[in-house]
């Protein structure tokens, strides 16, 4: 199975943690085993020796061993909960690391599958179930064979060979149990989580369309469909669960019958002469024991075809061994060497624009950036604006025609080569939970807090940020929220012109500010977007300063 | 929970029951192994074998149906839960259910945080009473054998809840310190997907990468400074039963052997001692499985603060609006309509009357939350009124609604258009509409034509063009009403212009009636009647 090849990579980096908490798992099982094998044999020995029927007995040894075995017990358990967990989340950050790392490496248009949200969630949720598969269902298959093992070596010790057979057979049965289930499993599981995403996508459309359905007189079919599917996912859960149950209380009964069968084979051991009494009692006990360490393994292996399912679809999206540590040059930031060719001339020749060759959005364009003479495009949204910008930053592959950066084909620059040359900001506004400087020093790390005051004075932010007693270390939010929508986009503009690159592509950079903002903001770009190559799509062309070109799709 | 009392009940029977026939397989067994060792002659091996077989069977059988009651409990309050949610949007209406949460937060609330409640009822909920009932059944057991041995193990009980108290105000402690960058760090990775476009601009790839990793190995150390405090209790619970376990045996053992001269020890048996010691840990064993559950318990308490106000509102929404659906006056008229969105709150329409007749072209004016939207809510028929009276021929029961944002449906252009069509359109017309929205058949944005997907968040369509499809959808309803609420104000000033455009044109030219709600004057410009909110009063534009 790929899948477990796959987990295997990942979970190498905590496989002494791992091993560690299989450890301690098996010593609590096994001090509980023991503390109550242990008992009973002390009680019967006591029992036989006060009634004379034992001429000599250690009761010193026995009870040590049962106050031994009560505190290992505990102090087992508290250390396989705290190293399990340390497992995880070992596990957990290297996950996240290497999907990230996987996702990172993969071209821009595979990424922009991952601009959905629903998405996203999914992914997260993904690596936060993959993190626990070692501690709920590997963990416990490893301590009970562990434990199992030491009671079948004990029963040998003690007793004639039918007793480790009859322990052996027991534990046999519970694996051949669990691996029926994990086989069995797989397919509900599947189905689980498919439905789940059907379902999801009809709630969406129930919520969010509700006024069409009310209107339009379709509300009682979605509801109608929307029980229809809550029913069949409640049956699938309920045979999930069902089976769960009955592996469960299946295994108990099976070891159960097996510690009475024991003790049945044992006592007439005893009639025989064959064994003492105690032994036979501990025996016995030793057997019920092992409950604890069998009974939960087959429902977590049948739960197993869920966890495989995100494993697939992780799989997918970060395909591979995980990345090599990144090398320091790559996060260097540009010198002035680097600035690319000497004329970074972009010029674009008979290009066509959109997603799909046989419907492109826009054709036949044709026009060459000018230093100094910054480009305006404007036209009604869904004319393919963005779609256009897209292509000029290297991340939409043109439908045919080309796009000249310098002397070469943008395409033939390696990536961060070309967003060296390449500064875009985008329509959408998007920052980064972290400070405002962080934010502002992405990928420019040799900034100081002078010039990035400098930048915020120039989008006309430092003397607010300022009067509300904020500064460079303040955080800006998930998504930056504690921002307002207008302030956001001045950040983000504020981190364009800090990167200073030769050429510069700007999606609607007023949006969300007001007139009197956006003239204030103006006084400082219009200057920057001058001293390079530019080009600037916006409703609004009137305000930009009229002798430079303009272009209306 | 109440309809589904009985599954609870089974839960607490079953339980029970397999309490007890735990306590005969213990006794069984106890028997048993005395009688062998002192009575040999006497004591067949087979039939309290047998017995204490059957007996397991009973206890395991009845503990499936146990957990199984459980399930069903759940399954059954999940079931109710998520049908209520489904009925109240449907009550509750679009407009204030989109003032709760967007589409995506009540599909969270729907599956997931339902789903949260699961664990609460099929273990939290009959746990709580089994917790007390089948460790008093092995109590009272226990002392009708040995008195001592019984209060040796309640003495130790009351230790573990004051314990895990303690603990869990210690992990609450460590918890709160850190709270804020905990939750922080636990977003991170979510954070920086979401980034991926802007990390790729900055050339800042790699180091998010190793940001990546860095951020998810303070959030390890934070969260075990709050496990290892945690899982003391649990530490604390294995504690006090294997020493009470302990004592017990050494006790036993030790009145066996004629050591404890005092209470019930000197009358210790084999039998009694092993009865005692099997029941020992079936003692606690409740108390296990409900320090497991716990955490169930909190997961359903934040769920069902997500989920209070969907229950809660059932009370505002059930008065009936006073709808005559079969005057023959106007198209609509209002009389003295008054609405709240809450029970409590200030009403947002205050004693407004108004008549709409057909063809009329009236635009609702006003600052945003002066009841523009609201109003149009009541006409559509979303939102029930609190007092006054609405009338309504018969033809204004079919409208067409668009909103600021269009949903489109999960599928292609095509099951989109039909919606709007009881009987099914025939592809050409379905063309035409498209055609006289503004939005042809052939236009790049459909590259499949009426075939084309359309999937999450409209994705391959710009606003405009959603909303194109959303008029196209009006024209085929062949509604001769059109309520529409601030239908461009999502779009930029050049598609508004075109959109507003097609749109008076259609609705002129065949006579539809129509109610817009806006607040942008080049809009308002377009009509010529104007009612102003929240003051009611209706002009005809151009004279103020």
């Amino acid at each position: 199975m790929t899948e477990w090849r796959y987990l295997r990579t990942l979970y190498r980096g905590a496989r002494l943690w791992n091993a560690a908490a299989y450890l301690l798992l098996a010593l609590t099982w096994g001090a509980g085993i023991g503390l109550l094998a242990l008992s009973g044999w002390f009680i019967t020995a006591t029992a036989l020796a006060g009634a004379g029927l034992l001429l000599a007995l250690d009761i010193f040894t026995p009870s040590a061993g049962i106050r031994a075995a009560a505190i290992v017990r505990t102090v087992a358990r508290y250390g396989e909960r705290v190293v399990g967990h340390e497992a995880v989340l070992r596990i957990l950050a290297r996950l996240r690391g290497h999907a990230f790392a996987a996702i990172a490496r993969l071209p821009a248009e595979h990424q922009r599958a991952l601009r959905s949200g629903d998405l996203q969630q999914r992914l997260t949720g993904d690596i936060d179930t993959l993190d626990a598969i070692p501690l709920r269902v590997t963990g416990p298959m490893v301590a009970a064979v562990l434990a199992v093992l030491v009671a079948a070596a004990l029963a040998i010790a003690l007793a004639p060979a039918g007793a480790a057979l009859l322990i052996l057979g027991t534990a046999a049965m519970t694996l051949a149990a669990a691996m029926a289930a994990a086989r069995q499993g797989r397919k509900p599981g599947r189905e689980l989580v498919r439905a789940h995403t059907r379902e999801r996508i009809a709630l969406l459309d129930y919520f969010g369309g509700l006024a069409d359905l009310l209107a339009y007189g379709h509300l009682s079919d979605h509801q109608d469909a929307l029980h229809r599917q809550a029913q069949a996912q409640a049956r699938r859960r309920l045979s999930r669960e069902r089976v769960v149950i009955l592996a469960e209380q299946g295994v108990q009964l099976l070891v159960t019958l097996a510690a009475l069968a024991m003790l049945g084979l044992c006592l007439h051991w005893y009639l025989q002469g064959v064994i003492s009494a105690p032994v036979a009692v501990l025996l016995s006990l030793l057997t019920l024991g092992l409950n604890e360490a069998l009974a939960g393994l087959p429902g977590a292996w049948w739960q197993v075809g869920e966890s495989l399912e995100a494993v697939r679809r992780l799989q997918a999206l970060a395909p591979g061994e995980p990345a090599p540590t990144p090398r320091p040059e790559d996060a260097r930031p540009p010198s002035p060497a680097d600035h690319g060719p000497p004329e970074h001339q972009v010029r674009v020749h008979r290009l066509a624009v959109g997603f799909d060759p046989r419907r492109p959005i826009l054709e036949d364009l044709e026009f060459t950036l000018e230093p100094g003479r910054p480009l305006v495009i404007d036209g009604a949204s869904g004319r393919g604006k963005s779609c256009l910008l897209d292509t000029l930053a290297g991340e939409l592959p043109p439908l045919s025609g080309d796009i000249r950066l310098g002397d070469r084909s943008l395409a033939s620059w390696p990536e961060h080569v070309r967003y060296q040359y390449i500064g875009y900001l985008p329509q959408e506004t998007v920052l980064l939970d972290d400070t405002l400087a962080f934010n502002l020093r992405l990928g420019r790390a040799d900034l100081d807090d002078r010039t990035l005051w400098a930048a915020l004075r120039q989008v006309g932010l430092a003397d607010a940020l300022r009067d509300q007693g904020r500064g460079l270390d303040d955080r800006v939010g998930e998504q930056g929220h504690r921002l307002s929508g207008g302030q956001a986009r001045r950040v983000a503009l504020a981190w364009l012109m800090l990167r200073d690159s030769p050429v510069a592509l700007l999606d609607e950079p007023f949006s969300g500010l007001d007139a009197d903002t956006e003239t204030r903001v103006l006084e400082g770009l219009v200057p920057w977007l001058e001293a390079r190559r530019a080009v600037i799509v916006t409703h609004a062309p009137a305000r930009l300063p009229g002798h430079w070109p303009r272009m209306t799709l | 929970m109440y309809p589904h009392r009985r599954w609870l009940h089974g839960a607490w029977i079953a339980g029970l029951g397999a309490g007890l026939a735990t306590v005969a397989v213990a006794g069984l067994v106890a028997h048993l192994i005395h009688g062998t060792l002192f009575a040999p002659g006497d004591t067949a091996l087979l039939p309290p074998l047998i017995l204490a077989m059957a007996a397991a069977v009973l206890r395991h059988g009845l503990q499936a149906v146990r957990d199984g009651c459980g399930q069903r409990l759940a399954l059954a309050v999940q079931g109710d839960l998520r049908a209520r949610l489904i009925a109240s949007a449907g009550h509750t209406g679009p407009v204030r259910m989109a003032h709760r949460g967007h589409a995506g937060q009540w599909a969270g609330r729907y599956q997931d945080q339902v789903e949260a409640l699961g664990g609460y009822y099929a273990r939290y909920v009959p746990a709580r009473l089994l917790t007390v009932l089948v460790p008093a059944v092995i109590l009272a057991t226990i002392f009708r054998l040995d008195w001592l041995a019984g209060a040796l193990l309640l003495l130790s009980t009351p230790l573990i809840p004051a314990f895990t108290a303690l603990i869990g105000m210690g992990t609450e402690q460590v918890h709160m310190r850190q709270q804020e960058e905990q939750n922080r760090l636990a977003g991170h990775f979510l954070d920086r997907i979401r980034g991926l476009d802007l990390l790729r601009r900055s050339r800042a790839l790699a180091s998010a990468q190793m940001d990546v990793a860095e951020a998810a190995d303070r959030y390890r150390r934070l969260t075990l400074r709050v496990l290892r405090v945690a899982f003391l209790s649990s530490a604390v619970m294995e504690f006090f039963s294997a020493v009470a376990i302990g004592l017990v045996a050494i006790y036993v053992g030790f009145g066996l052997l004629g050591f404890v001269e005092f209470g019930p020890a000197p009358g210790l048996t084999l039998f009694t001692g092993l009865f005692v010691l099997l029941l020992a840990p079936e003692y606690f064993s409740p108390l296990r499985r409900f320090a497991q559950t716990y955490h169930d318990r909190a997961g359903a308490l934040a769920a069902a603060q997500a989920l209070a106000p969907l229950v809660d509102q059932g009370a505002a929404s059930a008065r009936a609006p006073a709808w005559d659906r079969h005057h023959q006056g106007p198209l609509l008229r209002l009389e003295h309509v008054t609405v709240r969105h809450e029970p409590d709150a200030p009403a947002t329409i205050r004693d407004l009357s108004l008549d709409i007749h057909p063809g009329d072209m009236l635009a609702l004016a006003g600052p945003s939350g002066s009841g523009k939207s609201t109003l149009l809510a009541v006409c559509a028929g979303f939102m029930g009124i609190e007092q006054g009276r609405i009338s309504a021929r018969p033809e204004a029961r079919a409208f067409a609604w668009i909103g600021q944002r269009t949903h489109l449906f999960h599928g292609s252009v095509r099951d989109n258009l039909r919606l709007a069509r009881q009987t099914s359109a025939s592809d050409r017309q379905l063309e035409a509409a498209l055609e006289a929205a503004g939005l042809p058949v052939d236009d790049p944005a459909l590259p499949d034509g009426l075939e084309t997907r359309i999937g999450e968040g409209n994705r391959g369509l710009s606003g405009g063009q959603a909303q194109r499809v959303a008029l196209a959808r009006a024209l085929l309803s062949g509604s001769r009403l059109w309520l529409l609420d601030e239908p461009t104000n999502a779009l930029d000033p050049l598609t508004e212009e075109a959109l507003l455009d097609t749109l008076f044109h259609h609705a002129s030219s065949r006579k539809i009636t129509v109610l817009m709600a806006t607040h942008q004057p080049n809009v308002l410009a377009r009509f010529p009647r104007i009612l102003h909110l929240p003051a009611g009063s209706v002009r005809e534009n151009g004279r103020d």
